[in-house]
This record gives structure tokens, C-alpha cells and sequence, in this order.
């Protein structure tokens, strides 16, 4: 039962695990032991969970390695990854700049091929009302230019890619 | 009254719209872009029509389109709502053109107030309180040298502004013509339209506005109110009627002002004229948005009226459904604007989808949302999902039911502000009611939510944990006392 699953809160990584199941639920997290019961769920989203003689009513939703809760009348987004998306993840390299936030195209100053050098700005959005450069972090080459002119992206999209370094 | 309405926007102002609209009688015909297929608009109307758009906004600001699915489906009148067309003075122009009532103000009075340095020099003949203020027509250096005379600090605005672009404070000689040289960029990008002015920038000013109706006959009422003095980045974030603590002569002032202002216009329709309240008293003339407000549920609460009623009334040539004298302000409401966005990360707009949501309910709560569980929170549209809105007796009651009403609203699959405005909401000097536009800003370290402490922690993460399968299979795994509940979610 010493399996532990980690769950990354604010950039924290934490371990939870299963100390004992009789004949009280006992889970451990980051070590430390804690009296558990999760009882009468009013429907499918919502819990009772009793930690430790504390309770809280718990909302849960999730989706692929994210779990969002709504507890003690907060809300959370807890980042949950098994070992093999965890490999992928890191395997990635840095070249691809992605939109740190949701925006929209306004201009796109790079072209395939051309070079750049540090803080060239490559491409610029609009976002919260404000325009945004996105420079080179580097000198380099660029690869690849994922966006249109006006297109909106969400966060995490990818913007430009230059050529990984030789 | 018609009998029928295009309703030329979506979200939870459509909504609206749409249900007042139902109230009435009135078949309602809705627009949506492919984007929006799924949102609750489209499934409140009688109606529905797609819009042909690659840009999803672009639909929804399209007047060709718009008039032909109205003349198409019979429409009799349009309801811009707020943002979009609802402004736009060529569009209410075009509207009427077609035969159809535009549910707004004449598009002169458009076209006047939308200007924000004619609007002022209106209000300057209208006898209102407007602030010293110079214009930025051509040369860059007397602008630089008459607004210096003005005084610091000093703050520049688009003159086709809104919304906060275009928009800066200058706090020195330094640098006011390099924020003058931004400012002008940025109103030529968003507006089309270079023109800035400046003006004094009042240290903690309360933004207070008065909600006005007229009848586009010479007659104008207001509906006393609102606060709006909580704003993130130049938006307001927490509305509330009455203006806490307002003298009753000094309130009595300002309603009279945006009267006499709206009266000399020959108003029609809901409008809202803005004003800046210095600590002294003193009040100035801001803008006026000739369109139904964002914030409008608040006057609605405490007058017992319905806005868009009063709009439908008055297009229709009915009048003004009240004197001034029948209007009474009663209780207290407070609005909180819920939108998607990261409180943490200078309130960025976030975008997901929003997979589990539960709206608070109770008392005096009102909820005009638009959206649905399992929508996309796209960056296509404006952040704001919909307005927590609630009722009490006086402010003391409504702040009460709306903090414990935005405990009860669960939105779980996007970022949002709703434990943000909690924190605001709680804070000892909101409600003490002292309030300024720069509260949220003065306040900060006290609306970063408190770090848990180790047993609130660890339930986090362990209900986080039985919310993971694997997890939850190993805990429950086992015959009694668990199998009763082994089947949650697997």
C-alpha cells in the first residue's frame, strides 16, 4: 500500500498514499498520516469528506491530468500525472513559444527561415486589452509559424517554433 | 408593444433580453455564430439564426446580415444589448432605415455622447460639472503645454474611447508627451480615431452613475444610483444601489444633473451618465452610455422595474412606463460580474471549459448567465460569463447573501473570479463602505487568498486523490464498510 500518487498544487509536487483501509481509512500525505471518511454524496459531483474530524463538502471535476475541485468554498486545479505522461512532459524541448494566455493575432513579423536574433519580436497579440510582443529568446532560425493574422489561440497554444539549436 | 424582436447579441445579456421579451408576448429571434451553436441563448429563443462570420465577433457586428435576418424573419424591432452594435450610431441609423424600431437613442444622440470630448462640451452647455480638461487636435506640443497647466497628476482618455484603452495616467511633465504619443496610437488601433484628451485625475474618486429613461418626447426620469467604484483594470468588477454613505442632497444633485443632462439631449431610452465623485464632494461628468448597462439588475432590484420592459415601452411609442415620483428606491443590491479569468496573474482572461456548474440560489439571488455546463470558455468573447446579483434589505443583508451565495457558485473546469470577489467582498473596508477606484489595487495583499493550513491542505489532496480512479479503486477496493460507495464516478 505504499504506492504513492503525486499531485502537484501551485507548482508543489505532493504524495498521497493508502496507510490503511481498516478499520478506518488512513491516508498519508507527504508523510503524515490522516484520518479519512468520505460519506453520503448528495450526487455524483458533490462528496462529504471528513479529514482528520474536519469537514468539507467537496465538488469535483476533472479532465486528462487536472482535477478541479471546489472545497471549503474554494476552488482548485490540481495538476495529476501518471509516470508515463510525466516522461513525455519533460521530454519536449524549448524551441516552440507558446501563448502564456488566451489572446488574438494582431501581427506576425517572422517568416519561415528567416533569422532572428534575441529579443527580435516575432510575432504580436492582443490580450487583456494589451498588446504583446513575442520576442526571440534566442538567435536562431525559424522553423515554423503556427498562427494567422486575427486568429484567436488559447492559452498554451503554440505561436512560432525556431530551429532546434545545432 | 411589437410582437416581435431580433436580439442582436449573445451571452447573458441575450438571455436577458430574451426573457423579458418572452414575458411580453414578443416572438424572439436570436443570432449566434457557429461558435456559439451550443449557448443558451440560442436555446431561449423562439428563433434562432446562424450568422456567417470566419471571426466570431465579426458576426455579431455585421449590420448587413443582421438587418436581413430581421426583415427575413419579420422582426419588428432590435435590441442591440450592451457592447457590440449597441453604440454604434450608423447601425441604429440603418435600423430605422429598414422599417424596423431601434430598441436605443436617436443615432444623433449616438453619435453625440459617443464622442467623449462633443458629449463634454455638451454637458458643459448643459450646465453639468465637467472637469478641466484640454484636447489633443493636431499639435502635439500646445497639448503637451495646455494640459501641464491643468496640473498633475493627470489622466488621458481616447476621445472615442471606452473600456479603458486608450487610457493612462501621467503623474509628471516627464512623460506626459510619450504617454500622450501612446495614448494616440492606441485609440487609432482600437477606434480608428487619434484624438486624446486630458483631464485631472482625481486621487481616489468613487465612479457613481445614474441610471436615466426617456421617452425621446422631452420626458426623462432617473432611477437613482449605482456604485461602481470596485474595478480591476479599469473595469468594474462590483456594482451596487444605493452608493453607500451618498448624502442624500449630494445624490439628489447628481440624479438632477443627469437628468437636466439626458432632458437637454431629448433622450430616448435606458441610458446610464457616469460620474466622478472626488472625496470633497465635488462631482464631475464622465460619459454617458446610451445603451442598457451591464450593472443595470441592481437599479432593477432596488426600483422594482424592468429595464428592458421600460426599453420596449418606450420604442414602441408607449412612453415612460412611470413618473418620477412612482420610482423608489427600496433595500439594497449588490452585483458581482463573474468572469473567467486568473485574479492571481493580474486577472488575465482564462479560457477552458466549464464542466461542472452549479448556480447559488435563495433569497433575494439572481443569477443572469449565459452560459451552460460544458461550454468552452473561448478567447473568441468577452470573459465574463454572467452577474451574481443580490437583494437584501439594507447593504449590511445584501452583502451577507451575496458572499454566501458566491460560496454556494460552483464553476469547476476554467479560472475564474469568483473566490476573488468573496475576498472583496469580506474585506473589512468594503464593508465599512469606504470605496474608491482604486480599491482593489490599495487592497491587493489582502485579496491573495490565504495559504491553507496543513489539515485544509491535506483534504485538498486527498479529495483530490479519490477523485483519481486508479486511487479511489485501490481505497475501495475491499468488500464493507466501503463497497457502498465504490461506485462513485467508476
Amino acid at each position: 500500500m505504499a504506492l504513492e500518487y503525486i499531485f502537484n498544487l501551485d507548482g508543489t509536487d505532493h504524495g498521497v498514499s493508502i496507510a490503511a483501509r481498516n478499520p478506518e481509512l488512513v491516508l498519508t500525505v507527504d508523510g503524515v498520516a490522516h484520518q479519512v471518511r468520505e460519506s453520503s454524496a448528495l450526487n455524483d459531483e458533490c462528496a462529504l469528506l471528513t479529514v482528520d474530524g474536519r469537514s468539507y463538502q467537496v465538488w469535483r471535476t476533472w479532465e486528462s491530468n487536472r482535477i478541479h475541485l471546489r472545497i471549503g468554498n474554494r476552488s482548485f486545479s490540481i495538476g495529476y500525472e501518471d509516470a508515463i505522461t510525466a516522461a513525455q512532459h519533460h521530454a519536449g524541448g524549448d524551441d516552440t513559444l507558446r501563448a502564456d494566455m488566451p489572446g488574438v493575432v494582431v501581427g506576425i513579423n517572422a517568416k519561415v527561415g528567416a533569422s532572428v536574433v534575441t529579443g527580435d519580436v516575432l510575432i504580436v497579440i492582443e490580450s487583456m486589452k494589451m498588446q504583446i510582443n513575442i520576442v526571440a529568446p534566442r538567435d536562431g532560425t525559424v522553423e515554423a509559424v503556427y498562427v494567422d493574422i486575427n486568429q484567436t489561440f488559447d492559452k498554451g497554444a503554440q505561436l512560432i517554433s525556431l530551429h532546434a539549436e545545432s | 408593444m411589437f410582437d416581435s424582436i431580433l436580439i442582436a447579441n449573445r451571452g447573458e445579456i441575450a438571455c436577458r433580453v430574451i426573457r423579458t421579451a418572452r414575458n411580453l408576448g414578443l416572438r424572439a429571434i436570436a443570432v449566434y455564430h457557429h461558435e456559439d451553436r451550443h449557448a443558451p441563448h440560442v436555446a431561449l429563443a423562439d428563433v434562432a439564426v446562424e450568422l456567417t462570420a470566419d471571426v466570431p465577433t465579426a458576426g455579431y457586428l455585421d449590420i448587413s446580415q443582421l438587418l436581413d435576418i430581421a426583415q427575413a424573419q419579420g422582426a419588428q424591432c432590435i435590441h442591440p444589448g450592451y457592447g457590440f452594435l449597441s453604440e454604434n450610431a450608423r447601425f441604429a441609423e440603418a435600423v430605422e432605415k429598414a422599417g424596423l424600431a431601434f430598441v436605443g437613442p436617436q443615432s444623433e444622440v449616438i453619435r453625440l455622447m459617443g464622442d467623449k470630448i462633443h458629449s463634454r462640451e455638451f454637458a458643459v452647455r448643459a450646465g453639468v460639472p465637467v472637469s478641466p480638461s484640454v484636447t489633443q487636435d493636431g499639435d502635439l506640443e500646445v497639448f503637451v503645454e495646455q494640459a501641464a497647466k491643468i496640473g498633475f497628476p493627470l489622466l488621458i482618455k481616447a476621445a472615442a474611447g471606452g473600456g479603458g484603452k486608450g487610457m493612462s495616467i501621467v503623474r509628471s511633465i516627464d512623460e506626459l508627451a510619450a504617454r500622450a504619443r501612446t495614448a494616440m496610437g492606441e485609440a487609432e488601433r482600437y477606434f480608428a480615431d487619434g484624438r486624446v484628451y486630458a483631464e485631472r485625475y482625481i486621487e481616489r474618486p468613487r465612479h457613481i452613475e445614474v441610471q436615466v429613461m426617456g421617452d425621446g418626447q422631452g420626458k426623462v426620469v432617473h432611477l437613482y444610483e449605482r456604485e461602481c467604484s470596485v474595478q480591476r483594470r479599469f473595469q468594474k468588477i462590483i456594482e451596487e444601489s444605493p452608493a453607500p454613505d451618498l448624502a442624500a442632497d449630494l445624490r439628489d444633485r447628481i440624479c438632477t444633473a443627469a437628468v437636466e443632462l439626458a432632458a437637454s439631449a431629448n433622450y430616448r431610452n435606458a441610458g446610464t451618465v457616469e460620474f466622478i465623485l472626488a472625496p470633497d464632494g465635488e462631482f464631475y461628468f464622465l460619459e454617458m452610455n446610451t445603451r442598457l448597462q451591464v450593472e443595470h439588475p441592481v437599479t432593477e432590484m432596488v426600483c422594482g422595474v424592468d429595464l428592458v420592459e421600460a426599453q420596449l415601452r418606450v420604442a414602441a411609442g408607449l412612453g415612460l412606463p412611470w413618473t418620477q415620483e412612482q420610482i423608489r428606491q427600496r433595500g439594497h443590491a449588490i452585483e458581482c460580474r463573474i468572469c473567467c479569468e486568473e485574479p492571481e496573474h493580474d486577472f488575465r482572461p482564462a479560457t477552458g471549459v466549464a464542466q461542472l456548474l452549479r448556480v447559488p440560489e435563495g433569497e433575494g439571488v439572481r443569477f443572469d448567465g449565459g452560459i451552460r455546463q460544458g461550454q468552452a470558455i473561448t478567447a473568441a468573447f468577452d470573459s465574463m460569463i454572467g452577474k451574481l446579483v443580490c437583494y437584501g434589505a439594507n447593504r449590511a443583508a445584501a452583502i451577507d447573501g451575496i458572499v454566501r451565495a458566491l460560496d454556494e457558485f460552483v464553476l469547476l473546469g476554467v479560472s475564474n473570479n469568483i473566490d476573488y470577489l468573496g475576498a472583496v467582498l469580506r474585506h473589512p473596508v468594503f464593508r465599512a463602505g469606504h470605496l474608491h477606484t482604486g480599491f482593489v489595487v490599495e487592497h491587493a495583499a489582502d485579496l491573495v487568498a490565504p495559504a491553507l493550513d496543513e489539515t485544509d491542505r491535506a483534504a485538498l489532496l486527498i479529495a483530490a486523490a479519490l477523485g483519481v480512479r486508479d486511487f479511489r479503486r485501490l481505497v475501495y477496493d475491499t468488500p464493507e464498510p466501503y463497497a457502498s460507495i465504490g461506485a462513485w464516478r467508476n
